[in-house]
């Protein structure tokens, strides 16, 4: 971003050569994100769980960065080990969805009928139902837990990806090139994994780095309605939402996970955009036009 | 057209059968019922005699299915019963919170259209300067906000800090929805603003538009006249998507500001096992999720002729 | 030209929304007593009154109503409770207990209800009758046979001896209305109390006019404004906007943005205690030593010290010191974590693979922690007690679940309950037993069994001597603590925090009255 020039022309020559370059950067900043995330043990100052009294509630300082919570635990610790739960949680829970709905509207999209009638009246139940309670069911049934709420956001929200993966199926699959594939003996399997997969994959990609976000939020409310991680896991979401009460008493409790979580939606959304820069054959040609 | 629409609305149907039945079931999985959950918020033991008592009373020591026969023929003959919990009739108090959802929906759809479209196109137009930098960093900011924040930060500032508008709604009037409906917004503009932005990038590379400027036309002209009037596709989506999950309330949103809206009475019907007003809730996202998705299609129809109806249909 | 419309527009909406707030100051104010027309009111913030706690409305007969009457200064019961606990005659002046079955009570001479009615014993037959027919829990408790009315004298005839029936009678439930008047659509009944609910909606509030004929002196305060607030950080902010005058239920950690001076705090303990029952099957908890460890391993002290910001007591046995037979009347094992680990050192509990966690004949000492998340203090508890009973080489697994009612009654599923109850809702120490303890309780999920006990509350069911029951309660304590079968952590302290202006509202450890006919609002 920083490459980026002020006049019309120049903007988009300098942008050129730094897009592959954006991507890069960015790729690596998500990489140390992820194997911080991943060797946070290690990283920690001190053990995120480890209870100490006489230490509740100080204000951040030289020893303790991000200052404490009402139980003495070191906060920055808690958001570092925070990551992981927080991180690969919204990670898994767009993989799966993404996977499921990608390949539900994939199904729908080329097969059509039947299949598609059914499979796609199965998702209208899902986006009609609401996800409320939904989330508070699984969560009395299965008691709660991180695990617990990615299945409960995971059975509400793959039938967005359904839907895109379906109109894009749709779409290509009228292109003369698929046509040709068929009278050249592809089969069907064949012609989904090698010219309608990729085809579709950018804007599930896109789409799916945005959704890393969004899914934190949604573990965040789910946190808030008392659907959160189990005690002593930290988790960004329900940091911020056990914390949410002494945000003009002892704001550090609320804003530090607030750094974490900002930080990662902050770099994924980035990254989505950066993918799509170079990613999208559409944007690319058009960039050579002007 | 009449018969399009009718198809649509027989599509409620199955819908209907499914979700309530979903519903229903996993309200029964999910363990504890209205007697337990008012055991523990009073923190009153009650007696073998009392709990049994009050489950037959309610029907609760029926067999799940048939309670759930039982729900739907008085469902079929037009009774939604009355809450367990308030003892009060639930299409009625439905109704009552129903005005309340209508407002905030709507002027938090009316504030975000105003924040995230003129925002959208500004961030397009001067892409990669410094003010689109700045919208582009406040809509990351506003994504990674869990709205239960934003809603206290809201109150923090505009209450206390600068008391222009009360923490708790005094009622259904324009001065009680702005906090809420402000709170909603961050985080629908933050997300459409990027939509919108992007959306005008496409229709600014589009041919026509370089076609124009090379004519000479004025480029404001181009951006309203055109670009603007094809980005209404992309803006009317996002709107049906939002106004949808809108009109189901939000649960967070209305519990911290105490609005008596649907999602409020949602959360407490939910926490305390209050099966009849769940379902009434379950039925209303049903309708809400039908005719929302026949609006859109009809508005797309009407916008761009050359879609047929059905054609779209999801 | 979109440009301008669209600038109109935003134009417009912005005069619109500022135009609303520049109204806010006079509005805003409201909650303040407002003395342009003489007339005095005062908004009240609750967390509670609302439907999920049985408080739908303020009609005693359904469910808590009878809170929401009493509290709120609607309704007032025949007999009440002093600082100490002890009942005081209220809407009766005298009572009589003729013989195990039968109490005579005298009524009050000159109490209306608000109906305009007077009070007799007609009136208090009506209520008390309606009570038991539709009250499951009243009709429980009371075993009223038959009631007898006649002028100011009212007679009561129970089925079986029932020693605790001004107790009962005391009972929010116990509110006397105006049966004739009957309830209006609202939930509104006509009470004895110094205010009168005019308008009330569920899970909303209750607006209250002062009772001009009230018997017990001048209510101060024109109007009164019962506000739902479910959320503690939208009451804190409404509290410190000046939106309301005084909030119950106020998070502990707000506690210090009204140390001000600009508002005064009142509270008091309350027979709520947060308490774990042992499960007596579990292969864990039967051990006496494991059980004598957890009593020892829970610093109950620092629990409410550090995470409840001392806005708590810690609790000993089943009642607090406000009761003549709670605090420390009785003795328990105190916070002592050498101790612990000694004792589950001499059982054969030892960490033989150096994992930080007891063992004994391969068994791991986990101890499954089942609790539930709607009191905040709950959760904060089992993460407490995770951490210090883990020094001593426990390893707590922490269950914490709405559904915890269905899971306690599996009892190879948990190994101690943590929940908070009332423990004495009438003052009376018979309820706790009854309910919890003995072989027959239905609260009684650990299947704690004690012979002596059990010989204890037969006793005190047939007592009523005041002076021996308090004995046998004392005594019943002692012997669960004993046994380790229960550990008391801490009381709840009911607070109420309200502006300096306020005066008159007073926690009471009984957790009834908040809203009396001294409560006022001075000019500053």
């Amino acid at each position: 971003m920083k490459m980026a020039g002020k006049t019309g022309d120049g903007r988009y020559q300098k942008r050129k050569i730094s897009a592959k370059q954006k991507l890069w950067i960015l790729l690596i900043l998500t990489l140390l994100l992820l194997l911080a995330a991943i060797f946070a043990e290690s990283i920690c100052p001190y053990d995120p769980n480890m209870q100490n009294y006489d230490m509740a509630l100080k204000p951040p300082d030289a020893a303790h960065p991000f200052g404490t919570d009402r139980y003495g635990r070191d906060m920055l610790s808690r958001v570092i080990i925070g990551a992981r739960t927080s991180i690969f949680s919204a990670l898994l829970l767009v993989l799966i969805i993404a996977v499921i709905g990608t390949t539900v509207g994939v199904l729908c999209g080329y097969a059509g009928g039947a299949v598609d009638m059914v499979l796609m009246r199965v998702s209208d139940v899902c986006l009609a139902f609401p996800g409320l309670v939904f989330a508070l069911a699984i969560a009395a049934v299965l008691n709660g837990g991180v695990g617990n709420a990615i299945l409960a956001l995971a059975a509400i929200s793959w039938p967005k990806y359904a839907r895109l993966a379906r109109s894009q199926t749709l779409a290509v699959k009228k292109a003369a090139y698929i046509s040709a594939a068929r009278l050249a003996g592809d089969s069907p399997f064949q012609i989904i994994v090698r010219h309608i997969l990729p085809n579709i994959r950018g804007q599930i990609l896109v789409t799916a780095m945005l959704d890393v976000g969004t899914m934190m939020m949604e573990m965040a409310a789910l946190s808030f309605l008392g659907l959160g991680a189990k005690p002593p896991t930290a988790e960004w979401g329900s940091m911020m939402s056990e914390g949410r009460s002494m945000f003009q008493t002892y704001p550090w409790v609320v804003l530090t996970p607030g750094i974490g979580i900002f930080v990662t939606v902050v770099l994924f959304n980035l990254l989505g955009d950066a993918v799509r820069d170079c990613m999208d054959p559409a944007t690319r040609k058009e960039r050579g036009i002007l | 057209m009449g018969k399009y629409i009718l198809k649509r609305v027989l599509m409620l149907l199955p819908i209907l059968f499914g979700i309530t039945f979903l519903s229903f079931a996993m309200m029964r999985l999910a363990g504890s019922d209205v007697v337990m959950q008012q055991m523990d918020t009073t923190g009153m033991a009650f007696s073998q005699e009392v709990l049994d008592a009050r489950r037959a009373e309610l029907g609760l020591d029926q067999p799940f299915l048939v309670q759930y026969i039982s729900w739907l023929g008085d469902f079929l003959t037009g009774h939604l019963g009355v809450s367990y919990v308030s003892g009060e009739d639930v299409f009625a108090s439905f109704i009552s919170k129903l005005p309340a959802t209508l407002l905030l929906t709507v002027v938090s759809i009316v504030l975000t259209v105003l924040i995230s479209v003129p925002l959208g196109i500004l961030a397009a137009v001067r892409k990669n300067r410094w003010s689109d930098r700045l919208i582009r960093v406040c809509s990351f900011a506003g994504n990674s906000l869990p709205n239960f924040f934003v809603a206290l930060l809201f109150m923090y500032l505009f209450s206390i800090r600068f008391p222009i508008f009360p923490v708790i709604a005094g009622g259904t009037d324009l001065k009680s929805v702005a906090l809420p409906a402000l709170t909603l917004s961050v985080a629908m503009s933050s997300r459409y603003v990027r939509q919108v932005r992007a959306a005008v990038l496409d229709e600014l590379n589009k041919e026509y538009v370089q076609a124009a400027r090379a004519r000479g036309i004025r480029f404001s002209v181009t951006l309203w006249k055109s670009v603007f009037r094809s980005c209404l596709m992309t803006i009317l989506t996002l709107l049906a998507l939002s106004i949808g999950s809108l009109l189901g309330g939000t649960a967070i949103v209305e519990s911290v500001f105490m609005w008596d809206g649907v999602g409020k009475m949602a959360v407490d019907a939910i926490n305390m096992r209050d099966y009849p007003v769940i379902q009434a809730y379950v039925v209303w996202m049903a309708i809400i999720y039908v005719l929302v998705n026949l609006l859109t299609d009809i508005i797309y129809r009407l916008l761009d002729p050359r879609i047929r109806l059905g054609g779209k249909e999801a | 030209m979109i440009k301008r419309w669209m600038i109109l527009l935003m134009t417009a909406v912005l005069l619109t929304v500022s135009g609303c707030g520049s109204r806010s100051p006079e509005t805003g104010t409201d909650a303040v007593s407002e003395h342009a027309d003489g007339q005095k009111t005062f908004v009240f913030g609750d967390t509670t009154f609302n439907a999920e706690n049985g408080e739908p409305d303020i009609n005693p007969h359904n469910e808590n109503g009878g809170w929401a009457c009493i509290r709120y200064g609607v309704g007032e019961t025949l007999f009440r409770f002093n600082d100490a606990m002890e009942i005081k005659p209220w809407l009766a002046e005298s009572y009589e207990n003729v013989d195990e079955r039968t109490w005579v009570i005298r009524l009050r001479d000159g109490v209306t209800f608000t109906s305009g009615r007077k009070m007799d014993a007609a009136a208090v037959k009506e209520c008390l009758d309606a009570l038991v027919s539709t009250h499951v829990r009243a009709a429980g408790d009371l075993h009223i046979e038959e009631i007898t009315a006649e002028g100011q004298t009212l007679t009561i005839r129970t089925e079986i001896p029932v020693p605790a029936l001004l107790h009962y009678l005391a009972d929010p439930y116990g509110c006397i209305c105006d049966v004739q008047a009957g309830v209006s659509e609202e939930g509104i009944v006509q009470g004895t109390g110094p205010y009168r609910a005019v308008s009330l909606t569920t899970d909303t509030g209750m607006e209250l006019e002062k009772n001009e004929n009230y018997w017990n002196g001048k209510p101060k305060i024109d109007h009164i404004t019962i506000r739902t607030i479910s959320d503690g950080d939208t009451l804190t902010m409404a509290l410190q906007s000046g939106e309301i005058d005084a909030a119950y239920g106020l998070p502990y950690v707000s506690y210090p943005l009204f140390e001000t001076g600009d508002y005064t705090f009142t509270g008091c303990a309350t027979s709520r205690v947060f308490f774990g029952a042992m499960n007596y099957e579990s292969e864990i908890t039967s051990d006496p030593a494991v059980r004598k460890a957890i009593a020892m391993g829970i610093d109950k002290e620092g629990f409410v010290e550090t995470l409840l910001g001392g806005n708590g007591y810690p609790a000993v046995g089943v009642y607090p010191d406000t009761f003549s037979f709670g605090g420390d009347r009785v003795t328990a094992e105190t916070y002592d974590p050498e101790g612990a680990a000694q004792v589950l050192e001499e059982a054969g509990w030892t960490d033989t693979d150096g994992d930080g966690v007891r063992e004994k004949d391969g068994r791991p000492l986990v101890l499954r922690w089942l609790t539930y998340p709607s009191r905040q203090e709950q959760p904060l508890l089992a993460e407490f007690a995770q951490a210090t009973l883990g020094a001593i080489g426990f390893q707590v697994e922490i269950n914490n679940t709405a559904d915890h009612n269905r899971i306690r009654a599996d009892r190879s599923a948990w190994d101690i309950y943590v929940s908070a109850m009332v423990t004495a809702p009438t003052g009376d120490p018979e309820y706790f037993f009854t309910y919890h303890c003995l072989d027959d309780s239905p609260q009684n999920d650990g299947r704690y069994h004690n012979d002596h006990l059990e010989q204890l509350a037969d006793e005190m069911s047939r007592t009523f001597d005041e002076g021996r029951r308090e004995q046998l309660a004392v005594e019943m304590q002692q012997t669960i603590l004993n046994d380790n079968a229960y550990v008391f952590c801490s009381h709840l302290q009911m607070n109420m925090v309200a502006k300096a202006t306020v005066t008159g509202l007073t926690a009471h450890p009984c957790d009834y009255y908040e809203i009396t006919v001294d409560l006022d609002i001075n000019e500053t």
